[in-house]
């Protein structure tokens, strides 16, 4: 990133009164920039295909049951706190699909990861 | 064969490093890059803020200025590929070597248990060259897959080398291209 562009996003950074991931854990926060809330969004599910994965590892969920789980978990999540916890209006981002979508692919294979080598560390000898 | 995915996980984070510091070297750093980036990022916005003004109105000039600037963006964002792409093929040949290495390294050997079975057209990646037909058994080469999915994209856009979304959403199907997966 150039210097030019790392100096202006501080300011926009600074100009803010709370850090970007401070008024993410705050119910109705302000989110001038509509960028800093999609990495929110971003970051957020990355963490939750993450866990999740570790969960389904431990548990151990199998089968088609475990992706559709995923999918619904993760979508929900990411449903309530745009719509409930931070009121947005879903509108300004291009509709739930939107935001919905962001982050959605990275997030899965983060999930799979994690959900395999769980997995196959603690329960590869059981059959299918 | 934990020991085999986790030294896999840990094969992807290094490529990915890897990678990002060789385009950082070939192309981040380059001032032609850094210029046109922030030129792209500048016009996207401004094409988006625009768009949004005068979305719905049916001015002619406005309609002729939107165009007007869609073109220039669009030169922008190709000339943005070009640059990109010189080194994008240089990594590519080298990380195509390399998966060659670790391919016959791992050839044959189960490296994870799959907690699903696959779908058919995902068994041909999960169970290539591997021997039997336990499908949930998953070779070398979709756990690499999967790991540089998640990794690669998130070191990118920790990094910051990520394109930013207004560039890639008015940039169209060109510059919205994930980078190569090394494949």
């Amino acid at each position: 990133m150039s210097t030019k562009s790392k100096s202006s996003d501080s300011l926009t950074k600074s100009n803010g009164n709370d850090s970007i991931w401070k008024r993410a854990l705050l119910p109705n926060a302000e989110w001038p920039d509509k960028e800093e809330f999609l990495d929110v969004i971003y970051w957020m599910r990355q963490a939750i295909g993450i866990i999740l994965g570790l969960c389904w590892g431990l548990l151990p969920l199998k089968g088609f049951l475990g992706l559709l789980l995923f999918v619904i978990v993760n979508a929900a999540v990411i449903y309530v706190y745009v719509s409930s916890f931070q009121n947005v209006d879903e509108e300004e981002y291009g509709g739930m699909w939107e935001i919905t979508k962001e982050g959605f692919m990275t997030s899965f294979a983060g999930f799979l990861v994690t959900w395999i080598i769980m997995f196959t560390g603690l329960h590869s000898t059981s059959e299918l | 064969m934990w020991g085999d995915s986790l030294l896999i996980v840990f094969i992807s984070i290094c490529t990915a490093f890897l990678g990002e510091g060789l385009t950082w070297i070939l192309v981040y750093r380059t001032e032609k890059y850094q210029k046109l980036k922030v030129e792209v990022e500048r016009q996207s916005k401004k094409l988006e803020k625009r768009k949004e003004a005068h979305g719905d109105s049916l001015d002619k000039q406005h309609k002729k200025k939107i165009e007007r600037e869609e073109e220039r963006l669009k030169n922008n964002n190709r000339d943005l590929s070009l640059v990109k792409m010189k080194s994008m093929f240089a990594i590519g040949f080298a990380f195509t070597a390399l998966l060659s290495m670790f391919n016959s390294i791992f050839d044959g050997r189960v490296v994870a248990k799959l907690p699903f079975y696959p779908i058919s057209w995902i068994q041909g990646l999960s169970h290539r060259n591997l021997p039997g037909d336990n499908y949930t058994d998953c070779s070398f080469i979709f756990l690499y897959i999967l790991c540089t999915m998640s990794i690669r994209q998130n070191i990118q856009k920790l990094l910051g080398f990520a394109p930013s979304r207004a560039a890639s959403k008015q940039g169209g199907a060109l510059f919205a291209a994930p980078p190569a997966q090394f494949k």
